[in-house]
């Protein structure tokens, strides 16, 4: 089976990239592949193209370009920025607060970070996912430096109230970074109005290219953070290195796209969930998880009684989604998010984040429910 | 000279010898900027700068974007945002704090009102004059530039423009010449939206000098720096004479009753009498009385000698009006402690310049608000 006839549900994992992106992108391998630092015609065209990108990517998170630093992707970002302000400012204190379902870029970071002296607060959350504000703002001591909370949860959708939680860590002087890269492209995400002082996101979520991501740093609170990386002033040094010149314009032009779409696709999206969740909650022993919350409208994580989880992936062979976070998914471990959540191992196995994008259709819809019924009903047989 | 003079001298040059150059506008600042909207610069083919859009920090990138922008032979609008501390390529750590939009121009000579062609209209003129550049702060759409020149006698100059547009930009300058002041439009018309900065440019300042002591010679070499029009009349040849009034100024021997001969008064000719003759003074003084447009009558010397000539203007029956006394500055100057030639020149500029400009001449320290008013810099919503 080719993977055209696959159903792709995966789009939090990864997106393809839009035509007209690549389309944008060619030129900048070939005719104008100038350095964008060179001081001469080509590395002029390249630069300009990088500044019109960095414009794109401002404007659709409503930011300042001057506070838009391109990365290699959202790792790199949530590595320069964690590094990079927690050592900055460690005379205030070493104290982080963060919670328990963090994507694995920001909690490997926390961990490096522990080993080096800092301190974490893990939050709990609750059966839906949620963080409690009161134990939040318990959390925050006199020593804490920063508050690092993501805006989308990637394997649920869920999406966690970042603008209050930041007006409670700054109530206490705390600044916060905020993973938002599920949010961007899929909600309409404004940095000026959430306030947050720190931000990474990438754009291979949002149908531009992999390898390409975005640090954002409040200037109008005076951010700035130590450097971690050494070679150059590119990108102010905050991120030294040749810059991917076709690969920011590809993230420019497919956050152009995004804005332009935004509102079109959530209507689409919040179609194909509703379709998606009526037809899987008919199903014996299954669970919506975060169902009634405030969540991404493409993201629908669902959880099976009574069926072996290691096995289902494996039978929903014509469906392309993911059990867990993709990025741990080599390992058959349950997700740590829905185990933060109070889901049993067993039934955390026998879960499936599905995540729609731009190409998904009802009848892909109808489809996956159909695959997923049978694989269920077959794992249950072989049970018995 | 002024600055004006200076960038169309330069340019005649270049033409001449038909090297390629670019004109560089600051058309808008939002926050502070040591150069307001309107400041300007010129930029050869080689890199040489005519003129300056800042206090130098932005002058080295603006010099490469200029380049660019001749290279693409296209205008091209850059946004400096100089809030960023960290921002080495500008350099801007005078904690200026703003934003300021640059739109460079490549000069097409065999344009008829090409922008430079327009500046010297501007600079030609002997009334004020409004000159017109358009933009897109969006930079998604042409840059339209420098297009109109409209003098007070509602003389036209400029490129062909939409009618809609050539409209509405008549009418707002005629706006920006009675009001004597510039202004920011947001012009919306079928869809699109023109950004536009009407500058208010006003004819030179022509000092008039009555007396030709040592004492002129080194008010009129500091007036020729403010770029001022200056005129010296005396009845002595042996001191109004070319040789000790060196540069662009006009010397005229005359007799005191026939001082304003040749001298055309407008509404900012300002009068100094200094040639320490009483009688003299005295004399162009009862000429300027109640038929002069001028805005300023300064007279050297103590107030008893202010007091005399009133008397003996009284004892004529000459009375001298209302109008005429707010103009007359006697004693002449600010109260500055100044002693020598030099510091009285400056004392008397100064306050020539806060009467032109209807300002208290008091300390910048004293002023609790921002140095220029931020209202002046917003835009004004015009829908045609």
């Amino acid at each position: 089976m080719s993977l055209k006839e696959k159903i792709y549900l995966d789009y939090n994992a990864t997106t393809p990239a839009d035509p007209k992106v690549v389309q944008a992108m060619l030129p900048y391998f070939t005719e104008n592949f100038g350095n964008a630092s060179s001081d001469h015609s080509f590395g002029w065209y390249a630069d300009d193209a990088v500044e019109t990108a960095r414009g794109q990517v401002a404007k659709l998170v409503n930011c300042r370009p001057v506070e838009i630093t391109f990365t290699s992707g959202a790792t790199e970002a949530a590595n320069l920025v964690l590094f990079g302000f927690c050592k900055k400012n460690r005379g205030k204190g070493n104290h982080i607060v963060s919670c328990k379902t963090e994507h694995k870029a920001v909690l490997d970071t926390l961990e490096a970070l522990e080993s080096d002296g800092f301190e974490v607060t893990y939050l709990d959350i609750d059966g839906q996912g949620n963080i409690d504000l009161n134990e939040f703002e318990d959390a925050i001591r006199p020593s804490t430096l920063l508050v690092c909370l993501m805006l989308a949860n990637n394997e649920t959708g869920l999406i966690h109230p970042i603008k209050k939680l930041t007006e409670i860590a700054h109530s206490k002087n705390v600044p916060v970074m905020s993973d938002i890269t599920q949010a961007v492209g899929k909600i309409p995400v404004d940095l000026q109005h959430l306030g947050i002082e720190l931000a990474v996101f990438s754009s291979h979520k949002l149908y531009g290219p992999k390898g390409v991501g975005a640090l954002y740093l409040n200037k109008r609170n005076h951010i700035s953070i130590d450097k971690h990386l050494f070679g150059g002033n590119h990108e102010k040094g905050v991120r030294p290195g040749t810059l991917n010149v076709p690969g920011i314009v590809g993230f420019g032009e497919a956050c152009k796209i995004a804005q332009q779409s935004l509102e079109e696709n959530h209507k689409k999206f919040k179609v194909l969930q509703n379709h998606l969740e009526q037809g899987l909650s008919t199903m014996e022993g299954a669970t919506i998880n975060c169902r009634n919350q405030n969540r991404l409208s493409n993201t629908t994580n669902v959880s099976f009684k009574g069926v072996d989880g290691t096995k289902l992936l494996r039978h929903l062979n014509k469906l392309a989604l993911s059990r867990g976070s993709a990025c741990t998914a080599n390992q058959v471990n349950p997700s740590h998010v829905l185990k933060a959540m109070g889901i049993t191992d067993e039934v955390a196995l026998a879960s499936l984040r599905i995540s729609t994008g731009r190409h998904t259709t009802l009848e892909d819809i109808d489809k996956t429910v159909t695959e997923i019924e049978k694989a269920v009903d077959q794992l249950k047989t072989s049970i018995v | 000279m002024r600055e004006l003079d200076v960038i169309i001298e330069r340019y005649q040059e270049l033409k001449s010898q038909s090297v390629r150059c670019i004109l560089a506008t600051v058309v808008h600042v939002e926050g502070s900027s040591y150069r307001r909207a309107g400041a300007r610069m010129l930029v050869d083919e080689y890199g040489n700068i005519t003129g300056a859009i800042s206090g130098g920090c932005l002058e080295g990138d603006a010099l490469r974007k200029a380049l660019f922008a001749l290279d693409r032979q296209e205008n091209k609008l850059v946004t400096y945002d100089t809030s960023d501390e960290d921002d080495a390529v500008i350099g801007a750590q005078l904690g200026c704090n703003g934003i300021i939009q640059v739109l460079f121009e490549p000069i097409a000579y065999e344009e008829v009102y090409n922008p430079c062609e327009l500046l010297k209209v501007v600079a030609e003129q002997e009334v004020p004059t409004a000159i017109s550049v358009v933009f897109d702060l969006d930079k998604t759409r042409q840059q339209l530039g420098t297009s109109m020149v409209v003098d007070e006698n509602q003389t036209v100059f400029g490129k062909k423009l939409h009618d809609d547009l050539h409209k509405a930009l008549l009418v707002k300058s005629r706006e920006v010449i009675h009001e004597s002041a510039s202004c920011f439009v947001e012009l919306s018309t079928e869809g699109k939206t023109h950004f536009v900065f009407i500058q208010i440019h006003q004819p030179s300042v022509k000092l008039v000098l009555v007396g030709a002591g040592n004492d002129a010679q080194i008010l009129a070499q500091q007036a020729e720096l403010l770029g001022w029009k200056v005129t010296v009349t005396d009845g002595r040849p042996t001191h109004a004479n070319k040789e000790r009034f060196v540069g662009s100024c006009q010397v005229i021997v005359t007799k005191p009753e026939e001082t304003l001969m040749n001298i055309n008064i407008d509404n900012r000719t300002c009068f100094v009498l200094m040639s320490h003759n009483y009688n003299y003074d005295l004399s162009v003084l009862k000429l300027l009385l109640g038929n002069s447009e001028s805005p300023y009558i300064g007279i050297l010397g103590p107030l008893n000698k202010y007091d005399r000539m009133l008397n003996e203007l009284a004892d004529e029956g000459i009375e001298v009006s209302k109008e005429d006394l707010a103009k007359i500055h006697a004693p002449v100057g600010l109260e500055i402690g100044a002693e020598t030639p030099a510091e009285i020149g400056l004392s008397i500029l100064a306050e020539i310049q806060s009467v032109l400009t209807n300002k208290g001449a008091r300390p910048l320290k004293q002023k609790t608000e921002p140095i220029h008013d931020t209202k002046e810099n917003q835009f004004q919503k015009i829908s045609i």
